[in-house]
């Protein structure tokens, strides 16, 4: 990157508005990017309460805590809560606070249709929660036994639950497509006057790059969470083979979103990094244009591989070739990425303060979860592997630090911006290496349980399972207590603590870093000068 | 006071000029979802 950011802060100084119509009515990024960010984490702790219960379950064989129903419901909302309720907001959260201060627009392009998609979210949030309880009253009907696939037959089978949770989804959709359209609109027309699309900063890059993955790829599973609504209401069929259709389409749209769903929740957590490591290697980005490249290479290849997740419906071999060969080349641009984030460290003067510790982990985490996915993009391979419980132990090696560590990192390298305080870095620490161990305890014995062959989705287990499964359970009860701390942290840095001056890291770069810290209610109303290096 | 940002008219038509297309591309994808990238690939190819 070769921007020079001299850049002179004249911003409006008069305060927020005071209370709850603040936030209820606000176009404003920075409250509406902690409105995200605060509404993830409130649903990380859902979805980390339903992850408890399931291990607590899996402590031992046999049934203890739920039924089989229950469980596998608890295994549907975990993933639907995460990956729709926490990661996503979280990163829509990072957006709308970064990506006006880091490109010297005063706002997001469209301000009210950004306050519309937040409040739709609680709206959808309430859908998803209900989904999971409605079948615990009076005529509420079966649980949602699917997984979060949602995979006819099975889907046209359950209750109405399943309603609740295809309106779900269709907000949630609603609400990702308005923020897409509203963050490719401000990176377009946005920018500070002489601030280049190839000057903006990786995390920018990274966002455009998710928003269009987001525009392309949503919209197909609003279409088949449809024609599943069709099929289970108004005499479809869709997906019903005995009317001529086919269940198997289901899955090919399904995954026609899946898939890139995986990148759209990795590329913005790759986007913050790119931020953190140069400012605590001290080194200027190593190969900033081939990261743009590498990141529209991830998504280009990403919508067309989905087919990878259904190897065993029983595809022609030509079919399972192409998608076996175009998914094990996009570990080409993955690994350019780490190859350039690891040539930014390379001979850096480098020190980890917490987010580079993340940033390290998740250079090395993220990279066996990679891996991984490799064995499992082997046909033959995963024909041994699918629906086991080392799929379980891949995809959250790829998902935990690859898109929550790296959303952790960020949080932790722009709170003094955000706050106006340091956190408590000794604390923070704690919190990394509590987080990070017990990760690794938790999920690193899930691939050898899966290799011996243990299915995932299944409340009980065979007993030659135990010991590993224990193992499991333990580390997973420290991962989740983990959380308290994280909150902890986060709670005392809003609270007060040491003064952060405008750039909280001296080596950090960037617009954001022009402005006080906490930023004034309105920030760039003069746009910034860019010079040019 | 619920203040923001006034953009200049004329930035404002841009914005929401290309919003529209965006959203276009959005339709497009909703419309064409089965027939195009699923129906069109599994004919195409005999895959199920």
């Amino acid at each position: 990157m070769t921007t020079a950011t001299h850049a002179h802060a004249d911003h409006e100084h008069h305060g927020p508005p005071s209370g709850l119509k603040r936030w209820l009515f606000s176009t404003n990024h920075k409250d509406i990017g902690t409105m995200y960010l605060v509404f993830a984490l409130i649903m990380l702790f859902l979805g980390g309460a339903s992850a408890m219960v399931i291990r607590a379950e899996l402590f031992m064989p046999g049934l203890q805590l739920v039924q089989p129903d229950l469980y596998n419901n608890l295994v549907t909302n975990h993933a639907l809560i995460m990956i729709f309720g926490a990661v996503m907001p979280a990163a829509a959260g990072l957006a709308n606070w970064m990506i006006p201060l880091m490109i010297g627009a005063p706002d997001m392009a469209l301000p009210r249709m950004n306050n519309l998609s937040f409040w739709i979210l609680p709206a959808a949030a309430l859908m998803l929660i209900l989904s999971f309880v409605v079948p615990f009253f009076p005529g509420g009907g079966t649980q949602i036994n699917t997984g979060w696939t949602l995979y006819p037959p099975l889907s046209l089978q359950v209750g109405m639950s399943m309603d609740f949770l295809i309106f779900a989804i269709h907000l949630l959709g609603v609400s990702s497509v308005l923020a897409s359209i509203n963050i490719i609109v401000t990176i377009f027309n946005m920018r500070a006057p002489g601030l280049r699309m190839m000057q903006l900063p990786i995390f920018v890059w990274a966002w455009l790059v998710t928003a269009f993955l987001l525009i392309l790829v949503v919209p197909v599973l609003a279409a088949g969470v449809t024609m599943l609504l069709f099929d289970r209401h108004f005499g479809t069929s869709f997906f019903i083979a005995a009317g001529g259709g086919d269940p198997v389409l289901f899955q090919h749209l399904f995954w026609f979103f899946g898939h890139p769903e995986v990148y759209i929740l990795i590329l913005p957590s790759l986007g913050v990094l790119a931020s953190i490591l140069p400012t605590f290697s001290r080194k200027p980005l190593f190969g900033h244009h081939s990261l743009v490249g590498a990141m529209i290479a991830i998504a280009a290849l990403g919508m067309i591989v989905w087919a990878h997740h259904q190897y065993t419906v029983g595809m022609s071999l030509a079919a399972v070739k192409y998608f076996m060969i175009m998914t094990i080349l996009i570990s080409i641009p993955v690994g350019l990425i780490i190859f350039n984030y690891m040539m930014t460290m390379w001979r850096g003067a480098m020190t980890f303060e917490t987010p580079m510790l993340f940033t390290v982990a998740i250079i090395l985490m993220f990279s066996f979860g990679g891996l991984t996915g490799v064995m499992l993009a082997v046909v033959p391979a995963d024909m041994q592997y699918h629906d086991s419980m080392f799929v379980v132990a891949h995809f959250h090696y790829v998902l935990l630090p690859g898109a929550v560590w790296g959303l952790f990192a960020g949080v932790f390298y722009w709170l003094p911006k955000w706050t106006g305080h340091m956190y408590d870095e000794k604390l923070a620490k704690t919190f990394f290496w509590l987080h990070v161990v017990s990760f690794n305890i938790t999920f690193f014995p899930q691939h050898f349980i899966g290799l011996a062959g243990m299915p995932r989705r299944i409340v009980d287990y065979n007993v030659m399972f135990t010991e590993f499964n224990m193992i499991s359970s333990v580390g997973a009860f420290f991962f989740g207590i983990s959380h308290l701390l994280f909150l902890y942290i986060i709670i005392k840095t809003v609270r007060g603590g040491e003064k952060a001056k405008a750039r909280a890291w001296e080596s950090a770069q960037g617009l954001e870093w022009e402005v006080e810290s906490p930023p004034p209610h309105h920030t760039w109303t003069t746009p910034p000068t860019i010079k040019t290096a | 006071m619920m203040s923001r940002p006034e953009y200049p008219p004329e930035l404002r038509r841009k914005n929401v000029k290309l919003a529209l297309w965006v959203l276009v591309i959005v339709i497009l994808m909703f419309i064409t979802a089965v027939p195009f990238w699923v129906g069109l690939f599994e004919l195409a190819t005999g895959v199920r």
